[in-house]
């Protein structure tokens, strides 16, 4: 958990990173961080989501949920410049597993909570959720131009 | 992972999911079923019915009469003295009688789930006694004396959203005083299904047997206000079908299976030709109309269908459409068949449409329809919610199996949320939809980070039954 913290405030406070894909560890006891990266690439980043694996119980592998975080830049369509909002979003593909999406679902507030300065929260069960720009409409109310 | 299910708890691999709780127990209970298992696993081991008998025995060394109960749907067949009653309220799908609860409970979680621990002798002589009048279930009793029969596993129990405090201090009473759970936890049927789907925020439509309801769950807790809860179910359904085929011409007789000795195929439509059972005793009401709802459950599954949209059924038109379609052929017990065409969809549109509804004997046909609690309950939390929960429609429940009836929810949702995004999720497999509550309540509880949820014995013990109203929100 610290180091999701610590790798979050680089995203947030450094700007190191410009989204971090988080996970539960293998035994589902604490969230790690998968993948820590400054690729500007919205399309990269999307794969990355969509090609997520879990295990299920008899260790099969099937699609998996993740948390990520993304520091979203858009730019406001009045001109007035450019908006940062750091958005999380809650990846849980309809096509997972029951028990994986459980876990995901029912441990997302304490990784929230945890991470202080989020700007946005997105829900998203299947790849259509997580276009650049349906995602770019909802986290910028409408007003990115 | 058949293989260790199979094996007793006490020998069961306790590591097999990195540590977590493995002999932790789940109970759901609903108006018409009552489902109990091991967390962790995909399906409850152990489904029963919440209706069980009542067996007037009359004691032969004096005059008074006490009635023993007995659990599981092999032994609510034809007897003498012999009442089905329901322990859970049906308006309310909350317990109405503790005392059943509890021992219908008792039988499921551990007579059923843990068939190999060593019985208390007191058991095994009522269960021999009970085998003289075939009966292999029995009520147990005085198990108290004994040692505390869960003294080793954890329970989660889940509860309708609308469950009061006082029904919840009750459970918590039970499990650890009369079963002495180690820990206990509750959580409520909504938010499981929507975990099981995935989604800490949602819109969770759940149909079942006695009641439906409609919940907006955002980030993991309930909306107290949006929750909204009608009659219209499975159990309304039936209603609606004894409407219809009272109203059928010729009105169809309805004879559940144990009453047919034999029967003669007849061609459709032409009079039954059955001879009855005889039996020499009374069969109670109660009883009977018990087996004419496992009858009607039957029709429901394969005939009922719901139209599915776009519009109301009854709009001019549709049911001309429907007149032109293959009908479906059902067989009552006694051989009299007859094609059902458009009155399969007619049954059901009263679950959208008010003015659709049959009438009722009870007179309470006027139940809110699912399009008016859906709305209800969306205009109770705040607009900017809205999106997100049409966005995220999760529906559950055995009724919502009926055929048709996601798109027909869907199309109602477009229509009421013209341009909106609308995404149902319902989950493809039967059980999923039908242990739906009961599945997230086993996922959750296996989890080795649900640990610290728990309510341990030592808390209840410093805080009494209050702690489950401060701790379970």
């Amino acid at each position: 958990m610290y180091e999701c913290i610590s790798a979050f405030n680089d995203l947030k406070l450094a700007k190191k990173y410009k989204y971090i894909i988080f996970k539960l560890s293998d035994d589902n006891r604490e969230i790690v961080v998968e993948e820590a990266s400054a690729e500007k690439d919205w399309e990269v980043f999307r794969q990355k989501l969509i090609s997520a694996t879990a295990k299920t119980k008899s260790g099969a592998v099937t699609k998996g949920p993740r948390y990520a975080v993304y520091d979203f830049e858009y730019g406001l369509a009045s001109g007035e410049g450019l908006r940062n909002k750091i958005t999380f979003i809650a990846w849980s593909p309809d096509d997972a597993g029951v028990m994986p999406k459980m876990i995901y679902a029912s441990s997302k507030e304490g990784l929230k909570r945890s991470l202080n300065g989020i700007g946005y929260e997105l829900q998203a069960n299947d790849p259509d959720d997580i276009e650049y720009d349906t995602v770019l409409k909802t986290v910028s109310k409408g007003l990115a131009g | 992972m058949a293989a260790q299910q199979s094996l007793p708890n006490t020998q069961a691999p306790l590591d097999v999911y990195g540590g977590d709780e493995v002999s932790a127990l789940v109970l759901d209970a609903g108006y018409c079923h009552t489902r109990a298992g091991f967390a962790g696993e995909d399906v409850p081991k152990s489904v029963l019915p919440s209706f069980y008998g009542s067996l007037k025995t009359s004691n032969p060394d004096s005059t008074t009469t006490t009635y023993r109960e007995i659990f599981g749907d092999e032994c609510l067949y034809p007897r003498a003295d012999f009442e089905v009653k329901n322990y859970m309220s049906r308006s309310e799908s909350v317990v109405e009688d503790w005392d059943a609860a509890t021992k219908l409970w008792e039988h499921m979680l551990i007579s059923r789930l843990q068939p190999d621990r060593e019985s208390p002798p007191i058991i095994r002589s009522s269960a021999k006694e009970g085998t003289a009048d075939g009966e292999g279930d029995v009520a147990m009793e005085d198990v108290e004396v004994q040692e505390k029969p869960l003294a080793e596993n954890p329970l989660l129990m889940t509860e309708a959203p609308w469950n009061s405090g006082k029904a919840r201090e009750k459970a918590i009473e039970i499990a650890m005083e009369n079963w002495g759970c180690p820990a206990f936890w509750m959580t409520r049927t909504p938010v499981c299904a929507a975990f099981a789907a995935g989604k800490a925020s949602a819109l969770v439509i759940d149909v079942g047997g006695a009641n439906t309801s409609v919940t907006a769950i955002h980030d993991g807790m309930i909306l107290k206000r949006s929750i909204q809860k009608s009659q219209i179910g499975g159990l309304w359904l039936s209603q609606q079908i004894r409407t219809m085929w009272d109203n059928n011409e010729p009105k169809v007789n309805v004879v559940p299976y144990f009453m047919i000795e034999n029967k003669t195929p007849v061609d459709a439509g032409a009079p039954a030709q059955a001879r009855l059972r005889k039996y020499p005793f009374e069969i109670t009401s109660s009883y009977r109309a018990y087996e004419e709802e496992r009858l009607l459950t039957e029709f429901k599954e394969s005939v009922v269908e719901v139209w599915r949209g776009p519009g109301r059924y009854l709009n001019p038109g549709n049911e001309e459409l429907v007149k032109t379609q293959p009908g479906r052929v059902f067989e009552m017990p006694d051989g009299w068949n007859q094609m059902w065409r458009e009155q399969r969809y007619r049954v059901s549109e009263g679950m959208w449409d008010e003015n659709a509804a049959l009438p009722n004997p009870d007179g309470n046909a006027k139940a809110q329809t699912i399009p008016e609690m859906i709305k209800a309950c969306l205009n109770a939390v705040d607009v900017d919610l809205r999106p997100n929960l049409l966005g995220n429609v999760v529906v559950t429940g055995g009724t919502s199996l009926l055929n048709g009836f996601n798109d027909r929810l869907n199309n109602e949702l477009m229509a009421m949320h013209p341009g909106m995004k609308i995404k149902l999720h319902a989950a493809g497999l039967t059980t999923e939809r039908r242990f739906g509550a009961w599945i997230g309540g086993s996922i959750l509880a296996s989890l080795g980070t649900f640990h610290q949820m728990w309510i341990s014995r030592k808390e209840y013990e410093e805080n009494g039954v209050g702690i489950v109203e401060k701790r379970c929100k």
